[in-house]
């Protein structure tokens, strides 16, 4: 799995600096996505999984640690370097309106990236791309001259994945695209994410608090709790077999759309806390109804249990 | 045996009833039709689902019932809402003043905006409950409801004086059903209590409603568009769409019946399942129609499968009738019903 990893990142941190301390949003995330693959990030609001799809992709500097892009680190790279790299890692935002200029119709919303990048030299090409990325996305054409404020959630967030793509990238990290919309178009969306990656051969790292769909769409799962990855595994495995006392909480508090299967959740108690000069020891401790003194007094790294099955418990030391 | 008749009739008369109600909406000439003849039996104890995506009227049927509609654009075209066989529309201002928030209450959607940002959350309780103090009862004893009640929902009573800033979302989304249960409602309509909320939140708020609801004999309308929420919470369902209620009955009947309104389908083959292997979901084609200009026939007809000649003509009625279990699609008007 080493070899063909398009994104890896080795013990990457994000801080900040905020009142009260500093707040560890990602604090040593190890990951490695293949390429033509789908990671998905899960974890609660605070959890850190936006900070780290925005610190990969270096829309924010890391605080310490690297971030391997196809093998070159990413942190390191300047210029021409850079603006090539980027040109290869894209985002797709939540909220399609509040990311979206709303003073920019739809074709000066999907030439922009390709402007800025000066990939065409005559107005024809750019317009042809503009036209065939539209079509790609499923965006009928009589939308050319149409503002976001004018179209419904689905077609805002259609444009926002033609502008992800117009420069051909390898990673596009999808941060909770879906989220704002209901579920037939959440579904329609869905499934042009799918036969993209089929199509081009995308890598994806799919960010969402939705397990459903998480389970859905990914090829292997990382779950986040306060800036840590605690439990990374294939994504019907790790609903076939939670192991951390977190996963198996989030896993029972999804509502089941199956009568067949009413159930009692295990109830978790109190709140995800904010990560603000976080002490040593497993962070959900405080929440665990399996915690022992032994949680509180060191960090448990990731430990691989079965193959490519890794989880951060004491428990599995 | 004769308590148990005596209960039946009684529990026979629902607490909340919609009968054929419109509301449209008037806005730069055009009329929107938000709620288009929508009839609904609320028993006691009992959650009903209002299920449906963004534009389908949910909410407008909230807001009616609370009588809440902004006065201005909204009128309540035809139709009637009855409160224990009382119609709540010919009641005035000061007698529905009386009853909202006392006997019927509702949780609103989005806990960020619904509480007053420079009020202690226990002054927010506590309004509610000097409003509708009818016992009237010391200051004390209403000091200590308020006490209780934050207890109730599950945050210390010593918070009393902080502020909603000073709270997470869940915990925000506590502070309003605490205001919502004050005065220990019969009916208690939730408008998506939990959409903006983590899922492990989700499953307590949930699992408080339905405590309430034992401890109390609460009503409870749930206003969600998510089918698992249903699954796990509801004794009858009733899916809209466009302002119409297109299929309902049981939640039996809605998850395990042999027959659905074409809609239906589709929201349920639209989300992931836990036990699917597919990579491919079956979503519906297209978008629900604008309110302000709805389609000719069945307001279904422009997105469905299996669209007949008749659909784009002809309005359906209740075509399918098996128990509570009822639809409105021409499909099933060859007397399958």
């Amino acid at each position: 799995m080493m070899g063909d990893a398009l994104i890896k990142t080795v013990d990457l941190k994000k801080f900040f600096r905020v009142k009260g301390g500093i707040l560890h949003a990602v604090d040593g995330i190890n990951l490695e996505i293949p390429k033509g693959k789908t990671l998905g990030v899960v974890g609660e609001s605070g959890c850190g999984k936006s900070t780290l799809g925005r610190t990969i992709i270096r829309l924010l500097d890391a605080t310490s640690g690297s971030v391997f892009f196809d093998g070159q680190d990413v942190m390191q790279a300047k210029g021409k370097e850079m603006e090539e790299m980027r040109r290869q890692m894209q985002i797709i935002f939540q909220d399609p309106f509040s990311c979206l200029n709303p003073r920019m119709p739809v074709y000066k919303l999907i030439a922009e990236p390709l402007e800025i990048h000066r990939v065409y030299r005559h107005s024809a090409d750019l317009s042809k791309r503009v036209i065939q990325l539209m079509d790609t996305v499923g965006l009928a054409r009589r939308f050319l001259n149409s503002y976001p404020h004018e179209m419904d959630g689905g077609r805002r967030q259609r444009v926002g994945i033609a502008r992800a793509l117009a420069l051909n990238p390898q990673f596009i990290v999808c941060d909770e695209p879906v989220s704002a919309l209901d579920v037939s178009v959440q579904a329609q969306i869905l499934n042009l994410l799918m036969d993209l990656q089929s199509a081009m051969g995308l890598t994806y790292m799919f960010i969402t608090h939705d397990l459903l769909v998480v389970r859905h769409i990914a090829d292997e799962i990382a779950v986040m709790y306060l800036g840590q990855c605690i439990e990374r595994a294939p994504a019907k495995q790790l609903f076939r077999e939670p192991l951390h006392p977190y996963t198996k909480a989030l896993l029972s508090a999804i509502p089941i759309p199956d009568l067949g299967q009413r159930r009692k959740p295990v109830m978790l108690h109190g709140e995800v806390s904010d990560p603000i000069d976080p002490k040593p020891g497993c962070r959900f401790a405080r929440r665990c109804s399996q915690c022992t003194e032994k949680c509180t007094q060191q960090d448990y790294p990731l430990r691989e249990v079965s193959p490519g099955h890794f989880v951060a418990c004491q428990r599995y030391q | 045996m004769e308590d148990m008749t005596k209960k039946t009739v009684e529990d026979s008369t629902p607490i909340l009833e919609l009968d054929d109600l419109y509301v449209h909406y008037r806005s730069e000439g055009n009329i929107i039709k938000a709620v288009n003849g929508v009839s609904l039996k609320l028993g006691r104890r009992e959650t009903i689902g209002l299920v449906g995506e963004t534009g389908a009227g949910k909410t407008t049927t909230a807001l009616a019932v609370m009588q809440l509609l902004p006065d201005a654009t909204a009128r309540i075209d035809r139709g009637d809402i009855l409160y224990n066989g009382e119609s709540l529309l010919r009641k005035s201002k000061g007698e529905m003043r009386a009853i909202r928030g006392a006997l019927i209450s509702m949780i609103f959607q989005d806990p960020m905006t619904a509480l007053n940002p420079i009020k202690t959350v226990g002054a927010q309780i506590m309004e509610s409950l000097t409003i509708h103090n009818y016992e009237h009862k010391s200051k004390a004893e209403l000091e200590a409801r308020v006490d209780e009640l934050l207890e109730l929902v599950g945050i210390k009573a010593i918070r009393r004086n902080e502020y909603p800033h000073q709270f997470s979302g869940g915990m925000k989304q506590r502070v309003l059903i605490a205001v919502a249960l004050a005065c220990q409602p019969q009916v208690l309509i939730a408008d998506e209590p939990t959409t903006a909320l983590d899922v492990t939140i989700q499953a307590q708020v949930l699992a408080l409603i339905e405590e309430l609801k034992e401890k109390l004999g609460t009503s409870v309308i749930m206003i969600t568009h998510d089918l698992g929420i249903v699954a796990q919470t509801c004794d009858k369902v009733a899916v809209m769409y466009a302002g119409e209620i297109i299929e309902d009955g049981s939640v039996e009947d809605i998850f395990l019946g042999e027959h659905h309104h074409p809609y239906t389908v589709g929201l349920f083959n639209s989300i992931p399942k836990l036990d699917d292997e597919s990579n491919r979901l079956h979503p519906i084609d297209g978008l629900m129609p604008d309110p302000a200009n709805l389609p000719p026939g069945c307001p279904f007809s422009p997105r469905c499968h299996q669209c007949m000649e008749i659909c784009t003509r002809e309005h359906p009625a209740i075509t399918y009738q098996k128990g509570s279990h009822r639809i409105k699609c021409h499909l099933f008007a060859g007397g399958e019903g």
